[in-house]
């Protein structure tokens, strides 16, 4: 089988909290091929990337949404929560990329891990949904998640579904580096070490060389680019055309974690750091 | 021209009767797509509504771990829901309930600040503490902090969210409403006050006519002695509806639906509402009183005097609970047709008991189809209920001032 090209993009202008710019960042973010979108910027955030993300989904057919999530301000119980309602009003086309946002690294990593052990303390079989019989759930298959990390304690069950693609698709920009295992995308600039991950992006601006970069996704170093937009709608445009030979002919159905070939199911992932 | 009519609907999980997911007018498995709350968001629209409520909770439905079998949950974050519901929608407004116990005032700030602008200034917020013990382990506590300082905590959380708007709106432009529409929903003195202090609409229980013209003169009153406008606040009580072609046929489906609700559902329903596992005692045995006052963390004394007058008849535990989860709220249960209902809510409104409803389907989709349907062109007819929706933003919708005093900085 061959390697899909990944086309990752990201927008932190507040012009983004304006539904009439959204909307048609979405559509020109839909036509140029983007697999990721990312919302929000890491230093700062004027607005709430997971309520813009929410907001998108209903709007999106295969891009995937991945707001920023900073520890700074994010429980994990809320975050849990928030993300496992877009996954599935996205239709399993959610992504995540926890943020530091002047927190420690080490808190980062940890509300990583307490968000997923809340997701996994519900069973994808648990809903049985009988009329006839009155049974709703299968209790047997609800936990609490009694998770106690070095920054948080939650006990669970979390009021949420596990996502649709189990856990949505989790991003690390190594600018804002999280030690966990299991992280899906990795996004580095040129000279930055990637950190373990199952797929590779680089950084790159939007007036990069692309046919350069795409001798470098022949060759094997990267498995895609991960682009900074200043002026989106112009940018994507041109990004479309010109990496049109690599995005065309890829996978458009299925959620984002079956349509990138990432393992479907991550369940328990926080108990191999124990 | 008469009094308009307001209209929230409460749309929590998949209907207010416990056993309303089993009627077969329920899509319980739709409350996981986004179909379906297009869909309701377009219905709502359609009853030109003013507003889509949602409640939280910030802890699993249940008892002390214990997840129930027969209750229709879990359900998906509000906020992304509303949200979402605001993408597929131009006019109705979207109320979220939102903790000021266990939110920072940032994180929530943030969140509605965007919502409203990605909604067009369509953005509510019902204020609530949080009251249930089992959400402090969620946040790393062991307990809840004492009631009396969840309110405190409450006036400084929306203080500080509201500098933090003042801030945000000073330095990218106001958002459509500069901040969302205040909501609150607290019955007790501490609740009222409250209200009185920051509320633009209420959300109460008033099963009859008569308490909601004490509870709306209250208010008023409440409102006015804190120095605000009695005008600029909308009282809205809870009102579940069951619908039918006569009143003995409402009758006969209102009892049906909660046929459903078998005595194990029951049970664990009573089990959830007074926080005290239930579902090991002998459905046909006596109500285990001192177990219960043992183990509710809900005022003992109000619990204890619901208590009395059944088990002293020696009612048994199963017909208790089967009883219980027809009127747990408090709230006006109407049965009958279209036009009754239509009567009623005028009368109500006519009478200064509220000013309008928020109303509680049973079941969804399906009754609310029936009252959009049935009952809004009758509303609409009578000259109470907008046939075309004012402006854009809650506030207009609501007909409250548009620029709150305090964000016009």
């Amino acid at each position: 089988m061959t390697r899909s090209f990944i086309l990752s993009a990201g927008i932190g202008d507040p012009a983004l909290a304006d539904p009439a710019m959204a909307g048609e960042i979405l559509s020109a973010a839909e036509a140029a091929g983007v697999d990721l979108l990312l919302l929000g910027r890491n230093d700062s955030l004027l607005f709430d990337p997971q309520v813009i993300a929410a907001w998108a989904a209903p709007r999106v057919s295969r891009v995937g949404l991945v707001p920023l999530v900073s520890s700074r301000i994010a429980h994990p119980f809320h975050v849990a929560r928030s993300l496992s309602a877009i996954d599935y009003l996205s239709g399993g086309l959610l992504g995540w990329a926890p943020v530091a946002q002047g927190g420690s690294a080490a808190q980062l990593a940890d509300m990583v891990r307490a968000t997923r052990a809340l997701w996994d303390g519900w069973d994808d079989d648990c809903l049985i949904i009988d009329k006839a019989s009155g049974r709703y759930l299968d209790t047997t298959k609800v936990r609490a998640s009694n998770y106690v990390g070095t920054h948080y304690a939650v006990r669970g069950p979390v009021n949420a579904m596990r996502p649709k693609q189990g856990h949505p698709v989790l991003v690390c920009d190594a600018a804002s580096p999280f030690a966990v295992p299991g992280i899906d995308v990795v996004i580095a600039a040129e000279g930055q070490a990637f950190p373990a991950a199952a797929r590779r992006l680089l950084r790159v601006d939007a007036g990069a060389d692309m046919a350069a970069l795409t001798a470098r996704f022949s060759a094997g170093e990267i498995d895609g680019l991960h682009i900074e937009l200043t002026h989106p709608a112009a940018e994507l445009a041109r990004i479309g055309k010109a990496l049109a030979p690599l995005t065309q002919g890829r996978p458009a159905a299925g959620t984002l974690r079956e349509r990138l070939g990432l393992p479907l199911s991550l369940r328990n992932i926080h108990e191999e750091i124990a | 021209m008469p009094r308009p009519i307001h209209l929230w609907a409460f749309l929590q999980g998949i209907g207010h009767y416990p056993s309303g997911w089993r009627h077969p007018g329920a899509e319980p498995e739709g409350v996981f797509t986004m179909d379906y709350y297009a869909r309701v968001g377009r219905l709502v629209e359609k009853g030109r509504f003013d507003a889509i409520v949602f409640g939280d909770q910030l802890q699993s439905r249940g008892v002390r771990g214990r997840t129930p079998e027969h209750l229709a949950m879990p359900t998906l974050d509000p906020m992304a829901l509303l949200s979402a519901i605001a993408s597929v929608t131009q006019h109705v407004g979207l109320v979220n309930t939102l903790s000021t116990t266990y939110w920072s005032p940032e994180g929530l700030a943030e969140r509605f600040a965007t919502m409203d602008r990605m909604s067009g200034g369509r953005a509510g917020w019902n204020i609530v503490t949080t009251a249930h013990p089992d959400t402090a382990p969620n946040f790393g506590d062991e307990e809840l902090p004492e009631k009396s300082q969840r309110y405190k905590m409450a006036a400084q959380t929306v203080a500080q969210a509201q500098a933090i708007w003042r801030e945000r709106n000073a330095a990218l432009g106001p958002s459509p409403q500069a901040r969302p529409v205040f909501v609150q929903a607290g019955q007790s003195g501490d609740g009222r006050d409250f209200a009185a202090s920051i509320a633009e609409a209420i959300f109460c229980s008033a099963p009859t006519i008569e308490e909601g013209i004490a509870f709306r003169n209250d208010m008023r009153a409440r409102v006015a002695a804190a120095g605000r406008d009695p005008d600029a606040v909308r009282i809205m009580p809870g009102l579940s509806f069951i619908l039918a072609e006569t009143e003995a046929a409402a009758i006969a489906k209102d009892q049906a639906i909660l046929d459903l609700a078998d005595e194990a559902l029951c049970i664990e329903y009573l089990s959830e509402s007074l926080n005290c596992d239930l579902t090991g005692f002998d459905p046909a045995g006596p109500i285990p009183v001192d177990h219960i006052l043992s183990q509710t963390c809900f005022p003992k004394a109000d619990i204890g005097r619901a208590l009395e007058k059944p088990a002293a008849i020696g009612l048994p535990l199963g017909k208790f609970a089967s009883g219980y989860v027809r009127t747990p709220r408090g709230h006006n249960v109407f049965r009958g047709t279209a036009s009754q209902l239509a009567n009623m809510m005028i009368q109500w409104v006519d009478a200064g008991a509220c000013d309008g409803f928020t109303l509680q389907p049973a079941y969804m989709p399906g009754e609310l189809e029936i009252f959009v349907e049935e009952v809004v062109p009758i509303l609409q007819a009578a000259g109470v209920l907008r046939t075309e929706y004012p402006g854009s933003t809650l506030r207009e919708t609501m007909g409250l001032p548009r620029w709150p005093a305090d964000m016009a900085a």
